[in-house]
């Protein structure tokens, strides 16, 4: 999704803007009134600092590249029901210049979100300021390096997310059981034009959108499925729209995940099977350590250029062996050849990532 | 024209806002008294199937560990426990971010941090 220009609205955004924004206060406003809960069983939550880190060596068509990481995501509770969270990623891209086998980069600095929640009851939560954009489930789910099977983004990542995969607005989600079967999961957001640049940091560019998504979730079966909706409101005002699956058979150690996307700048899908070997008969000390991964992902070129999308039609195919050395800690790696008529290339990746928690005070005590 | 829309369109959110704080109060009186007693072994036969407290507090640990490798292996493998407090702010942060219901994350919180 190109930067956002800065275009002037039309009046009649204008009037459903005042629409959205006065219903969204309203709701807002009028929530705690209604709603006062206590929450007795949850001990006193302490702030606390989690995140992940890693050093990601690939090489892309033969172009090596070290990509050392460390992304800390800060959680500041307030009361009961207020939460302050913030995630910055310190990220360095090293590459070899022509002539020269040494390595040279520098370190990218980004606030990838920063908002305060405030669940409202057990099924509104209100969000304010900069989020990952709800679209789809990698983005705000499976984008942290010490989550993700494959290193690699898929291809059709900045579709509904934008290049800076974060919105500047509010939102409102929750999830709340439908009947005993099954959970509904739902966020509904509106972001607004930044064009915000801090000095020395990736700037906090969003566009002006609205959106939504909704899924549901059977715990029994370890099945979810949704889809995601959204409607820019600047530029060439163009739909886009997702579907999302997951499955975890209970008596597997298995799971699928996968995406569906489309808009006007592209569209495709990303399958990705995981396979943990825990039920090899041998050597199962490391076996039950060891997973196997693959990723399938296809991108046709739509009909409005982007600078965060391939150029021309895409498919790649990924293999990966990932080894938990312990909870939090493993190393990874991966194999993918990736087809297109600019002309196929290997990408491979290798390295270690960590998953960490840090108490911002006394965290045995309730 | 304009102004019967904003109106009918204000009108429509308060009363969904409503509807959903007055239902989610209802579901929280619920799932608080579920909880609370399948962890203290007080709840009744019709909930737990069995009023003895070892079968309470066996009810809520089998609940607790079936939602947590269900919601947390949605993303992730299930991490080890963490300390009581930083629990309570780890499961508000994944409430939010992965829309976890209320009655799963005090089931979670309650077995994570037995």
């Amino acid at each position: 999704m190109p930067a956002a220009c800065g275009r002037r609205p039309s009046s009649s955004f204008s009037f459903h803007r005042r629409i959205s924004l006065l219903g969204a206060l309203l709701t807002f406003l009028a929530v705690p009134v209604l709603h006062a809960q206590e929450q007795p069983d949850i001990p006193k939550p302490v702030p606390v600092i989690i995140g992940g880190a890693g050093f990601i060596t690939s090489f892309d068509g033969g172009q090596p590249d070290l990509g050392p990481l460390i992304a800390p995501v800060l959680l500041v509770p307030i009361g009961d029901r207020w939460l302050i969270e913030s995630r910055t990623t310190f990220e360095a891209d090293m590459s070899q210049e022509p002539g020269s086998s040494a390595f040279h980069g520098q370190v990218l600095k980004s606030i990838d979100y920063l908002q305060l929640d405030f669940i409202a009851n057990p099924y509104v939560t209100v969000t304010v300021g900069r989020f990952l954009t709800p679209f789809g489930i990698f983005n705000e789910r499976l984008y942290p390096i010490w989550i993700r099977n494959l290193q690699t983004d898929p291809l059709i990542l900045p579709i509904g997310t934008g290049p800076s995969q974060a919105s500047t607005g509010a939102m409102v989600r929750g999830g709340f059981p439908a009947t005993s079967k099954f959970n509904i999961n739902y966020a509904v957001y509106f972001s607004a034009l930044s064009t915000v640049t801090l000095s020395n940091v990736t700037p906090l560019d969003s566009d002006r959108l609205v959106g939504g998504r909704a899924g549901i979730f059977i715990p029994n079966a370890r099945l979810e499925i949704g889809g995601s909706f959204e409607h820019l409101l600047q530029d060439e005002r163009s739909n886009s729209f997702g579907f999302h699956g997951g499955w975890q058979p209970p008596a597997l150690p298995l799971e699928f995940r996968g995406e569906y996307q489309r808009s006007a700048r592209g569209s495709g899908y990303w399958i990705e099977p995981a396979y943990r070997l825990s039920q090899v008969p041998f050597w199962q000390y490391a076996m039950r350590r060891t997973q196997l991964v693959a990723r399938m992902q296809q991108y046709f070129v739509g009909e409005i250029p982007s600078d965060s999308l391939p150029p021309v039609n895409t498919r790649q195919f990924e293999f990966g062996v990932n080894y938990y050395f312990r909870d939090g800690l493993r190393a990874v790696s991966s194999y993918g050849r990736q087809f297109s008529e600019l002309g196929n290339k290997n990408v491979w990746t290798v390295g270690l990532t960590y998953r960490f928690a840090i108490p911002l005070g006394p965290g045995g005590e309730n | 024209m304009r102004f019967r829309r904003s109106m009918l369109a204000c009108l429509s959110v308060l009363i969904l806002g409503a509807v959903l704080c007055a239902a989610g109060q209802e579901q929280a009186k619920v799932v608080d008294s579920k909880v609370s007693s399948a962890g203290t072994g007080t709840a009744s036969s019709s909930t737990l199937g069995s009023s003895k407290p070892v079968q309470a507090a066996a009810y809520s640990r089998f609940q607790g560990e079936q939602r947590y490798r269900a919601n947390c292996g949605r993303c992730h493998m299930a991490p080890h426990k963490f300390p009581p407090r930083m629990m309570a702010t780890i499961e508000r942060h994944m409430r939010v971010r992965a829309t976890i219901t209320n009655e799963d994350m005090k089931f979670i919180v309650r077995y994570m941090t037995e």
